[in-house]
């Protein structure tokens, strides 16, 4: 694992300080740039005047530190910035992957139960409405009708203004708020983060149900459904204990992979629902040639997709005895 | 507490795990608590902040910030113009123009409540000049300062400039609190640039005497000020003031209708149009922010020469009136030269007209009669409600009609900036908000002299002739000219780069004010866009 952050380190440092484009422009103002005073200034203050090797040797020495610089755009230390918005990330990914997850598998096994009826149909356009409609009009559409129309949820952000985050122990406001006891928080940081998880989990919610779907289908063909059935097991046992378990093992690589397209489509949803994550620091790092942040989110995000596989390959084992890590 | 929430479906009821999704869901949606209470007004915009040390800021949103916790010497006052004490009650100016003098206010205290001092006015505007850094140009001029008492400030500078008041009433020019910032590595020094740490200190807290101060800041998320409990004007009508960061304009009009911000700052016409809400008004005022294409004569990827006959060509091949509605629906202004309208000069200066028989007739003259090709690079932004896009799609429209073939290559702020610097760009697109209220800024930044900005991206040392000996001239006169006299000299040096062709102002935006009923004090103000101080809520 740390060859391959290494490995990312360098190519991300590469891309950065290669791909066209003045860096100068998020730390200097259009007025100032022409300024040949004001532009060595900067460029003294950002290691900027210094060859390309001197600063790649800086930067890997910094990061073996847990160094990985300050930010052009935030000036603050981009391990800082990081390490802030990544619980608001994990929490509004952690809520999709829940909502999707279970909707998905609840929709997967009542469109088995019922296949080419109306409500396998129903899930299907479900499905299909998920996966194909873009996120960022999808949150557009639903906050207008959800938070404007119909006043059930607040607009974007996190947390409403008058109230003040709760004493962070998880970054997660949810589940910081539970921990100070103060349920008027919760409800509220709970109230905020319905939509986004929901716009979010929407098209994972697709896929694990059609994987579901299809699973169960399978799984209900084979003997030992019929074993349970002539032992006198009742539908629901059979669907839930039997054959919902058996079809999860492939479904829980989608819900694996899935990490990948939640933290991917974090970026737009962050950035439609104003959800200070990861997602709306890495669109602005790239907007602006913040070459710090720019490698800061690709080492975080290398090793968030470490993490889910590994943590995907742990789950294999529980949700099937026969499978064993080597 | 919401029961349904715990309410688990029974093993082995399929149905029932649809209906704990579905009644998750419901149970999860609860009514809105969002309405922003109390005396805390809630602005939802798309920040800029490049940092809130005041000597290194430059943006739209650092100058609310920065009039809202600090004070500078004078400011503008309502009217968008005239000069009004602040932390000076009074000023006096040496005949030759080269010494300022100013008695600070005795009243005057920071948020601490120690007083402000000369020293910390002279630290201030020093540090801002020593730094090199955000709007450090604007304090180039100081030779030295000199604070022959507590309360009196005496600031020499190098030459004549008559527009110094106009500089230090800038949100830049903002009065810190000296001993608290050297005491968290903040340096006035010569060398401030390479030794001041002051910074990460002042992105957490404010050294300020403004109406407000910092609580907390978090980047891409909001900005928290809370009411100075020593302020030493009249003490302003909003507790506390969360600004929180919303990207979309379609999402910060959302957040207003419903109730979770007061304000929304960057609605554009289009989206304002779309309003439905009794609760919400929206206004549309002028403002001083323009749009403009620039020529660069000395451009390397250039087909053809672009002398003053082509210039002329393609100034008078655009369509003004028709620009102005495709990029705001008709909410913007024409605007004559680049020098908004409103500032010293401006009156009675001839407004651009479309004459496309004219253009073909100069590019005729000039032998450009076929048509030739132009590359238009530039910065893939909407600013101000304008796309850059769509209104170069229409340039390039236009220019068609003269046989000019337009190729467009919007990109991103940063490759921009190295191609406008470097080999230059035929053709462009950018825009400009004033940092002061004075003509001067935009003399010394767009006018065909060797020291302006603008001279060196038009390729001002290769291109024959770009040089306007008569616009260096007025720069040098208006240094020792009389205010009254002033306002003529800028007239013409208006009209000299009108004549240049060089800078060609297409849009001068209307700004949408958008906020809720019950939100008094909403204006646009050239100082500092939003004055948050003015602001109550009923």
């Amino acid at each position: 694992m740390p060859l391959l952050l290494l490995g990312v380190a360098t190519m991300a440092f590469l891309l950065s300080n290669f791909v066209k484009g003045d860096p100068l422009a998020s730390i200097l103002n259009e007025r100032q740039m022409d300024n040949p005073q004001v532009v060595a200034a900067a460029k003294a203050r950002w290691g900027l005047d210094k060859p390309i090797p001197e600063r790649y040797a800086i930067y890997l020495a910094n990061l073996a530190q847990g160094d990985l610089g300050v930010s052009f755009r935030t000036k603050r230390p981009v391990m800082r910035d990081l390490l802030d918005r990544l619980p608001a990330t994990l929490e509004l990914v952690f809520a999709a992957m829940v909502f999707g997850s279970v909707a998905g598998t609840a929709i997967g096994v009542v469109a088995a139960h019922w296949r080419n009826g109306p409500i396998d149909h129903g899930a299907r356009l479900v499905a299909l409405i998920g996966s194909s409609v873009p996120v960022f009009w999808s949150s557009l559409i639903a906050l207008y009708i959800f938070s404007v129309k119909l006043a059930w949820v607040p607009g974007p952000g996190r947390l409403d203004a008058a109230l003040a985050a709760p004493p962070p122990v998880t970054g997660f406001y949810t589940v910081d708020a539970l921990i100070a006891g103060d349920w008027g928080t919760f409800l509220n940081a709970l109230s905020y983060l319905v939509l986004p998880a929901i716009m979010l989990g929407w098209a994972v919610m697709g896929i694990i149900s059609r994987m579901i779907r299809a699973s169960m289908l399978d799984v209900m063909q084979q003997d030992f459904i019929m074993t349970a059935r002539a032992k006198g097991a009742g539908t629901w046992r059979i669907l839930l204990r039997h054959a919902l378990r058996n079809a999860m093992v492939p479904a829980l690589t989608i819900i694996g992979f899935s990490f990948a397209y939640l933290v991917t489509g974090a970026i737009l949803t962050e950035t439609v629902f104003s959800w200070p994550g990861i997602g709306s620091y890495a669109v602005n790092a790239a907007r602006s040639l913040d070459h710090p942040a720019i490698i800061g989110v690709t080492l975080l995000g290398a090793l968030a997709f470490l993490i889910a596989n590994l943590a995907t390959d742990i789950a294999y084992v529980f949700a099937n005895p026969r499978i064993r890590l080597s | 507490m919401a029961p349904e929430i715990r309410r688990k479906p029974r093993p082995g009821s399929a149905l029932g795990l649809l209906a704990a999704a579905a009644v998750t869901t419901l149970a999860l949606a609860v009514p809105s608590q969002a309405q922003a209470q109390g005396d805390t007004i809630v602005i939802a915009r798309d920040t800029d902040f490049n940092t809130l040390d005041p000597s290194r800021s430059w943006c739209d949103s650092c100058q609310i910030y920065l009039t809202a916790v600090y004070d500078q010497l004078v400011r503008i006052g309502k009217d968008n113009e005239t000069l009004e004490p602040r932390l000076a009650s009074e000023w006096s100016v040496s005949d030759d123009g080269k010494t300022y003098s100013f008695t600070l206010d005795p009243k005057a205290t920071f948020s601490d409540g120690s007083p402000v001092e000369a020293g910390d006015v002279a630290f201030s505007l020093m540090r801002l000049k020593t730094l090199k850094a955000g709007a450090s140009f604007l304090a180039d001029g100081i030779e030295s300062i000199d604070t022959p008492d507590a309360k009196t400030v005496v600031v020499h500078l190098a030459a004549p400039d008559p527009e110094f008041l106009g500089k230090v009433s800038s949100p830049y020019g903002a009065i810190v609190n000296a001993d608290l910032v050297k005491e968290h590595g903040g340096t006035a020094g010569p060398d401030a640039d390479k030794t001041d740490q002051g910074e990460a200190w002042l992105l957490e807290n404010s050294a300020g005497s403004g109406a407000y101060v910092l609580e907390s800041y978090r980047p891409d998320d909001e900005l928290r000020l809370a009411a100075n409990p020593n302020y030493w004007r009249e003490a302003p009508a909003a507790g506390a003031i969360v600004m929180r960061e919303v990207q979309d304009a379609v999402s910060q009009m959302q957040m207003l209708q419903s109730g979770g911000a007061d304000i929304a700052m960057q609605i554009d016409p289009d989206t304002a149009e779309t309003v439905g809400s009794p609760d919400v008004v929206t206004e549309l005022v002028p403002s001083f922010n323009f749009v403009y294409i620039a020529l660069s004569p000395g451009a390397k990827d250039l087909e053809v020469p672009l002398g003053p006959k082509v210039r002329e060509a393609i100034g008078l091949a655009i369509d003004y009136d028709g620009l102005l509605e495709v990029t705001t629906g008709g909410a913007a202004d024409l605007i004559a030269s680049p020098v908004p309208t409103g500032f010293p000069g401006t009156k009675d200066l001839p407004m651009p007209a479309q004459d496309v028989d004219k253009a073909r007739a100069l590019l005729a003259e000039a032998g450009l009669g076929d048509g030739f090709t132009l590359v238009a690079a530039y910065p893939e932004t909407n600013i101000y409600g304008v796309d850059l896009t769509i209104m170069m799609q229409k340039v390039q429209q236009d220019l068609a009609k003269v046989n000019i073939d337009v190729k467009l290559e919007p990109v991103t702020f940063a490759v921009w900036r190295e191609r406008v610097g470097g080999d230059h760009i035929p053709l462009t697109a950018v825009y400009y908000a004033p940092d002061y209220y004075g003509s001067g800024q935009y003399a010394n930044y767009f006018g065909m002299v060797p020291e302006s900005p603008w001279y060196g991206r038009a390729g001002g040392e290769t291109a024959e002739g770009l040089a306007n000996g008569r616009m260096a001239e007025l720069l040098e006169e208006v240094r020792t000219a009389a205010p009254e006299d002033a306002a003529e000299l800028y007239h013409e040096m208006a009209l000299e780069m009108i004549a240049d062709r060089v800078i060609i102002p297409l849009v001068n935006p209307k700004l949408v004010l958008a906020y809720r009923k019950g939100i008094e004090g909403v204006r646009y103000a050239v100082c500092c866009n939003l004055p948050l101080e003015e602001l109550s809520k009923q």
